[in-house]
């Protein structure tokens, strides 16, 4: 009996120390990685979180080249018509659901809202000196990208309180239009209320921002007289001037590196070559992506760097200048007469009609030689001027003749805008002054992603844009996969 | 007085001892064929006298007295125990082989199973196969020989990664079976074995292996390497072997003329002026492929040595393998070098020590081998017309962003890599009390890998992408540290002699740590590989960057397996693991994967007991349930490790913040595979022939898709976001294999084998719930859609895209078909005709559907083998049937080089209804469509073997016991109408596998070699 139990008392030991370790060896956290459970503790927090709501706006670089493709003003062009071919069907108007760089556009600038929705929805954990300004810095961001999408997609799913979960998809429907633009506005007065007249450092953005955008919101509801009020704080302020207009500047360098973030910069996108970038996560680049996609294909020559060809100036566009204009040239490269210049060599990709070969370049936003990092083609280090005074005086001037309120100041604007470019005084009224500042903004804008949204708030489009429809193509559809996500929740935009 | 005799009687005997002693002598021989057996151990009874048998299997022993026992014992045979009396002379032993010794035993983890009482389905490779196909990789033993096992390489690049898929492929995240060695988990690539080190590798593929839980869905092999036996003296061994590799094939591409011909008629269709206005006078003629393709050697060295005492077994052993690329073979080669101490000591009859050291480093350099810009990508593309010395492009004929010289871009690639493994294991073995065993074991692997890469100041042409402004040097240095430590004990007895009962229980703990220090610094000195340190380079500001990574992955396991046995007739067996491991959500931090088998063996009933001609037949069937962990770490927990990066500051400088990366998911769990599997076992005509059958179903539930695609109002799209890792998939791979072998000796002198398997395999994806119903993955072409997909109802992987239906013969076709616009260009004659699958009278993306799939339906080997005299011969194939591959290697652009296909162009109507015509022109012929996809299916000879063992008495007199020399040629000839370079070759990816970037082909070599044991 005695060796028996001696046994089973061997067995439950051994079997003891079988069943000796619990499950708490499974506990364990990551290392060396903060967790969002025990985030926003710390002034640095949100300072470090702004970044990353800063940081999507590099990714905007699509609505510009996208939003000049879209337009009477460019070609897609590219190696062939079936490079990108997401913006070969914008140009040619025949794009449909499914369409993947349509559905980036939805998800960078929804990425953005969602960064900085972050930051509001945790607005109140701790409390600092300074914590209004970063605040208020987050509440435009999201008014921009909310902007953006609503420019792209029309009506778009909205939440106030914070982030996006997973399910709200399903919940969340497509607010009225009008529900988006009282949010958008909402968030953009809470940053003309907080923010400081002077950016807290380069690239960050300043009350006059702030108001520009509101201002321009109110021009798109067609609240004009809200509209020119916002500008003419802006233009009051004196804290901008058309670059070219003082001393030691020259209209020539606006877009060279040399003129960024200069006075006239209102709200600029930074971007710099000095990191590398590859094409598996184009958004992760530092570095502006629409320049190389802009450049000149296989290019050899002074002044510019090569590039893959795409968003051509049309022979239309090119010949849109008046006699004279000083912009011309600056807006638009013509490659002939450039190699003939220079003895400059380059390629030509895409020769379809419709979207291919010009023999123009978007001079703006074409690299300049530099020693960004590769891919070179992804790291152009020009920055993006997402609201330049200019601008502020052409948006300030229609809504001023189009609210009827101030005809004169509006002429006054249009002609501080034309005779920077050298181009004398109009003198029109009425609907002639309104085309005039309309053609001049073509002018004055071209080559920065405005035009197309520009014909379609002002009911132009059609008679502009080849293959435009109308009552389907003032906005882009909402991307397929994203009304499937919605499980029924969200409807496609009329006619597509 | 009485003390005093005592001692003089004690003094006396051995004197009387010594006076009474004798010698005996004699020979052992083997029963079965007379031959006389050397090294058979013979030891008097209950001494330490004993001597060994020589060459002739004779022995001496001497000082015998009378009544001793002499014992002779050899491994795998039947021990003797003779009585010797007073004077005998000669003592002659017949050894007989120990039919237990002799039955196959098989690894099923923590344990093993007579081959017969398995009732799993099981492959198995044993050492002789191994030892014929030498292979440089050990996965390529698997190659034909597994039934169900189907291996693909990432091209021939030497070092490649092995993939192996066991009975289709389960899962879209990591398909890769566990890989275990001598009872531990092996992190580390099969390439860091030492193939010559294993002595087998088997195989569980059914739900045997739900002992290893979550980590076995994707199937388990098992590597056990060759280890000292107990009494067996000591034998040292050299194996050498040396070879010449070339490439099997060249893709078939333009001459310079045919070339300047093309081209020239593609901008004359398109209007615009032509390129070459002389072919008969072209600058140059170059062969590309020729320049690109060397002929490279491969050699490999191998020492061991083995043995064992009674109580002690040792081995040691080193190893050196070196292998050049047959593409740039400076630039791309691996050298693999291994050490081994394996040593097992019985410390008492009822404890037993095992200790192991393996140490493995690793060197490889490599080129760009697959992809978009790899060497041979701008081999088949570069113009041919362009002088193999024009390293800038420039002033030749235009070949878009990409394509560049092969030769400046192997000329200007400088990397190396080094991993250092060091793995060790102890094992304490107790039998504690009668039937029961208690085993202790602890493991570890440590790697270190350091990488080192240099990329010169070089300008390829305007535009290259490749062309680098400036000199970079990248260091990585990482190292991995793993360990396991198991308990177990094991109970095992027989009741009333019918009633067979095994009982295991134990516990595994499982840590794996790693970290990663990267470094870039440009401006290195003297923009020289020669300088290519961070403390070399001068770089300052951005472009300067440091990482890191530290992780941490832990697993806690409870298993046990209780095995029944009736008269060795009906097998039961039944298992249960728990898991906990840190990858699953806290909802979900413990699972359980039961399993049972069972067996019936009818040729022991009465009624078959007695057949001269059935000799084993069986049938067995498992059900279980097994588990996946193969995914990222801390799915579960919302982490700011997104990307934060912003310019600020007048200087523009790069500031860095925080961001959210991936959705978490607090639900994760493992996968799930449901396992069934019934199989039949029969060997016959005096177990000349066997025969094995399985039929198998897998359901993989749960799979977990990474990344999930979730609506970008979530904010998946920012730069370091991703989407969650949830377990929204299922897959069903079903399907039979057979396998049928005869062995025979026919005589003495000739004795021959021949084995065949045959898999079919049936993969279905059957749910996919991510909202949209499917998963993208692979690449084709530049800015194209994705063009492989996971969809329910279609097999993994599948091709999505355009069906054609030959060419446009003239324009009244092209008018009367749907408009094409929608695929980039309105169609002209000789575009491609593209099918409105749906009807709706256009063609756009609504119209792509299945158009092929990479994994083969049916997978075979066959091998043969036979001995004659001191000849051995032995040829392996294997082939896949019903595969498809993606023809991605042409670039789309118009001056590139074209394959000879496009001889076949249209040029008019009737010309051609398959190949487009020539134009610079924007088409849409380009996009994905079955035009580029590919019947794979191949027949690959891989190895033919002959030997020359030389005879014995000659041998004898340099006291060798073995010297065989032999020549082998691998990968000898592959049957297949696939285009491109290799059919075998992918990169596994479960989405995106079966597209051909340009892989670098698997080499054919010539090698000979020799074993030399003393």
């Amino acid at each position: 009996m005695r060796k028996i139990n001696k046994k089973i008392a061997t067995i439950v030991l051994a079997s003891l120390a079988v069943l000796g370790c619990s499950d708490d060896f499974t506990d364990v956290n990551p290392r060396y990685t903060i967790n969002s459970e025990t985030y926003f503790a710390s002034e640095d927090d949100y300072n470090n979180a702004l970044i990353g709501a800063y940081d999507i706006l590099q990714s905007t670089y699509v609505n510009v080249i996208l939003g000049e493709i879209a337009s009477d003003n460019t070609h897609a062009g590219g190696e062939s018509a079936n490079d990108v071919v997401g913006w070969q069907q914008v140009d040619r108007m025949e794009h449909t659901p499914i369409n993947d760089n349509l559905d980036d556009i939805w998800d960078w600038n929804f990425a953005g809202v969602q960064r900085a929705s972050y930051i509001l929805e945790n607005k109140d954990k701790i409390d600092f000196e300074g914590k209004a300004q970063i605040i208020a810095e987050a509440s435009f961001l999201r008014a921009y990208f909310n902007f953006e999408l609503l420019k792209w997609f029309g009506p778009i799913p909205i939440k106030p309180e914070g982030q996006f979960v997973l399910g709200d998809e399903t919940t969340f429907p497509r607010a009225s239009k009008e529900e988006v633009y009282t949010y958008i506005e909402n968030d953009l007065m809470y940053a003309v209320d907080n923010l400081a007249e002077d950016a807290p450092e380069i690239g960050r953005v300043a009350k006059g921002a702030a108001q520009s955008l509101l201002g321009k919101v109110y021009l798109y509801e067609e609240k004009f007289s809200e509209a020119a009020s916002q500008f003419n704080e802006v233009i009051s302020s004196g804290k901008y001037h058309l670059y070219g207009t003082e001393a030691g500047e020259n209209y020539e360098n606006l877009f060279e590196y040399l003129a960024e973030n200069s006075p006239e910069s209102v709200f600029e996108v930074q971007y710099t070559g000095t990191e590398g970038a590859g094409f598996e996560c184009l958004q992760c680049s530092e570095g502006n992506v629409m320049v190389g996609f802009s450049g000149i294909r296989g290019y050899s020559g002074p002044v510019f760097a090569s590039g893959y060809g795409f968003n051509l100036p049309t022979q239309e566009a090119y010949e849109s200048f008046e006699g004279g204009d000083a912009r011309k040239d600056v807006t638009v490269l013509d490659i002939e007469a450039w190699a003939a210049e220079t003895g400059a060599t380059y390629n030509i990709g895409n020769q379809d009609p419709e979207t291919g070969h010009t023999g123009y370049y978007n001079r703006k936003y074409l690299p300049r030689q530099n020693d960004n990092l590769g891919d070179a083609n992804l790291t152009q280090p020009n920055n993006y001027r997402a609201i330049r005074y200019a601008d502020v005086l052409l948006m300030a001037a229609e809504a001023m003749v189009r609210g009827n309120l101030d005809e004169g100041q509006a002429r006054n604007y249009l002609n501080q805008v034309r005779n920077r470019a050298g181009l004398d005084d109009v003198s029109t009224s009425g609907n002639a002054l309104l085309d005039d500042i309309y053609a001049d903004r073509r002018s004055e804008m071209m080559g920065e992603g405005h035009r197309f949204f520009d014909l379609v708030r002002t009911g132009r489009a059609t008679e502009n844009i080849e293959g435009f429809t109308a009552g389907k193509n003032e906005v882009f559809p909402i991307p397929l996969e994203e009304i499937q996500f919605s499980n029924g929740n969200w409807k496609q935009n009329e006619g597509y | 007085m009485n003390k005093k005799l005592l001692l003089i009687l004690l003094l006396l005997i051995p004197v009387c001892s010594f006076a009474q002693t004798f010698s005996v002598s004699g020979t052992v021989t083997e029963a079965e064929t007379q031959m006389p057996m050397p090294g058979v151990n013979v030891l008097v009874k209950n001494t330490n006298t004993g001597v060994v048998t020589d060459f002739d299997g004779n022995y001496t022993i001497q000082d015998l007295k009378g009544g001793d026992i002499l014992v002779f014992t050899y491994v795998g045979f039947e021990p003797q125990e003779i009585p010797v009396s007073n004077n005998q002379t000669t003592v002659n032993v017949v050894l007989k082989p120990d039919s237990e010794a002799l039955e196959e035993v098989v690894l099923i983890g923590y344990g093993a199973q007579k081959r017969d009482e398995v009732t799993g389905a099981v492959s198995s490779v044993g050492e002789e196969t191994i030892e014929q196909l030498k292979p440089a990789n050990v996965a390529q033993a698997l190659q034909g020989t597994s039934s169900g096992v189907n291996v693909t390489f990432n091209g021939g690049s030497p070092g490649s990664n092995a993939n192996i898929r066991i009975r289709g492929v389960g899962t879209n995240v990591n398909a890769s079976p566990l890989i275990v060695v001598d009872g531990f988990i092996f992190n580390g690539g099969l390439q860091d074995l030492n193939p010559q080190d294993i002595e087998n590798i088997t195989v569980l593929k059914d739900a045997q292996a739900a002992i290893y839980g979550t980590a076995g869905a994707n199937g388990v092999i098992l590597v056990t390497t060759k280890k000292g036996r107990k009494n067996q003296k000591m034998r040292v061994s050299y194996d050498g072997y040396t070879g010449v590799q070339e490439t099997t094939r060249k893709l078939p591409v333009l001459n310079a003329k045919e070339y300047a011909l093309y081209i020239n008629e593609s901008y004359a269709n398109s209007g615009q002026d032509i390129p070459f206005n002389n072919v008969n006078n072209l600058e140059n003629e170059t062969d590309w492929q020729d320049e690109v393709f060397k002929q490279s050697m491969v050699r490999s060295h191998n020492f061991s040595v083995r043995g064992g005492e009674e109580k002690v077994s040792y081995s040691l052993g080193a190893s050196n393998f070196y292998q050049e690329g047959i593409v740039a073979p400076e630039k791309s080669n691996f050298e693999r070098n291994t050490a081994k101490l394996t040593l097992d000591v019985d410390l008492t009859d009822n404890i037993n020590l095992s200790t192991k050291l393996f140490y493995t480093n690793v060197q490889v350099k490599d080129i760009n081998a697959f992809s978009l810009g790899s060497v041979l990508f701008n081999a088949a593309n570069i113009a041919p017309v362009i002088s193999p010395d024009q390293d800038n492009l420039d002033g030749t004929i235009n070949l878009g962003n990409e394509v560049v010289n092969p030769l400046t871009q192997t000329r200007n690639t400088y990397n190396n890599s080094v991993v250092d493994r060091l793995s060790g294991t102890v094992q304490a073995s107790i039998d504690y009390a009668k039937n029961l065993n208690f085993k202790g074991r602890v493991g570890f692997n440590r790697a270190n890998t350091r990488d080192r890469d240099f990329t010169p100041i070089y300008d390829y042409g305007t535009g290259k992408i490749y062309t680098t402004p400036n000199s970079s040097v990248s260091l990585g240095k990482s190292f991995t540290n793993d360990y396991t430590a198991e308990l177990f004990n094991t109970y095992t007895n027989t009741f009333a002699e019918d009633h067979d009962v095994t009982f295991l229980l134990g516990t595994t703990i499982h840590e794996v740590k790693s970290e990663g220090l990267y470094g870039t610094r440009t401006d290195v000195n003297a923009n020289s590989w020669e300088f290519a340190d961070l403390g070399s380079a001068y770089g300052i500001g951005e472009n300067q960057t440091n990482s890191s990574y530290a992780s941490i992955f832990r697993r806690l396991s409870y298993f046990g397996r209780l095995q029944y046995g009736f008269r060795d007739k009906y097998l039961v067996s039944a298992m249960l693991r728990r898991d906990s491991s840190t990858r699953f959500g806290p909802n979900n931090k413990v699972a359980y994967f039961p399993s049972v088998t069972a067996g019936w063996v009818m040729s022991k009933e009465s009624w078959l007991n007695d057949s001269d001609i059935v000799n084993l037949l069986k049938i067995r069937g498992s059900y279980g349930v097994l588990g996946s962990d193969l995914i990222d770490d801390f799915k579960y927990l919302s982490l700011l490790d997104g990307e934060a990066t912003y310019v600020l500051g007048p200087d523009q400088s790069l500031v860095n913040g925080n961001a959210l990366g991936a959705l978490p998911n607090p639900n994760i769990q493992w996968e799930e595979s449901k396992k069934l599997d019934i199989g039949l076992d029969l060997n016959f005509l005096d177990n000349k022939f066997n025969f094995v059958y399985d039929y198998f179903k897998n359901r993989r539930d749960n799979l977990l898709i990474s990344n999930l695609r979730v609506s970008g109002i979530l904010g998946t799209g920012a730069p370091g976001a991703s989407g969650p890792t949830v377990n929204a998939g299922e897959v069903v791979n079903e399907g039979h294999e057979f396998s049928l072998g005869y062995n025979d000796n026919v005589s003495e002198d000739f004795s021959f084998s021949i084995n065949y398997n045959i898999s079919l395999l049936n993969n279905e994806v059957t749910k996919v719930n991510n909202g949209i119903g499917y998963i993208e993955g692979g690449g084709f072409g530049v800015g194209q859609p994705a063009p492989a997909r996971m969809q329910e109802g279609f097999p993994m992987g599948y091709f999505y895209g355009y069906r054609t239906d030959g060419v446009f013969q003239t324009q009244d076709e092209v008018d009367n078909h749907p408009s094409q616009q929608a695929l980039g260009a309105n169609a002209k004659p000789g575009d491609i005709r593209y099918v409105d699958l749906n009807g709706d009278g256009v063609i756009d993306e609504n119209d792509r559907t299945n158009i092929g799939d990479p994994i083969p339906d049916i997978t075979m080997g066959l091998n043969f083998s036979f001995n004659y005299k001191n000849f051995d011969f032995s040829a392996y194939s294997f082939a896949n049937l019903g595969q498809e591959m993606v023809r991605n290697y042409e670039r789309s652009q118009p001056n590139v080089n074209k394959l000879r296909y496009k001889l076949d162009r249209w040029t008019g109507p009737g010309t051609s209804n398959t190949v487009p015509r020539a134009t610079v022109e924007s088409t849409s012929n380009n996009a994905f469509s079955d035009f580029f996809v590919e019947d794979a299916s191949f027949l690959r000879i891989q190895t033919i073997t002959l030997g020359f063992t030389v005879p014995k008495k000659f041998t004898e007199k340099a006291y060798l016991d073995k010297f065989r020399i032999y020549g082998k040629v691998d990968n000898v000839y592959t049957f297949t109408e696939y285009m491109g370079y290799d059919p075998t070759a992918s990169t596994g990816e479960p989405i995106g596998g079966g597209i051909d970037y340009g892989f670098y082909p698997l080499p054919r070599t010539y090698t000979i070699g020799v074993n030399i044991q003393f």
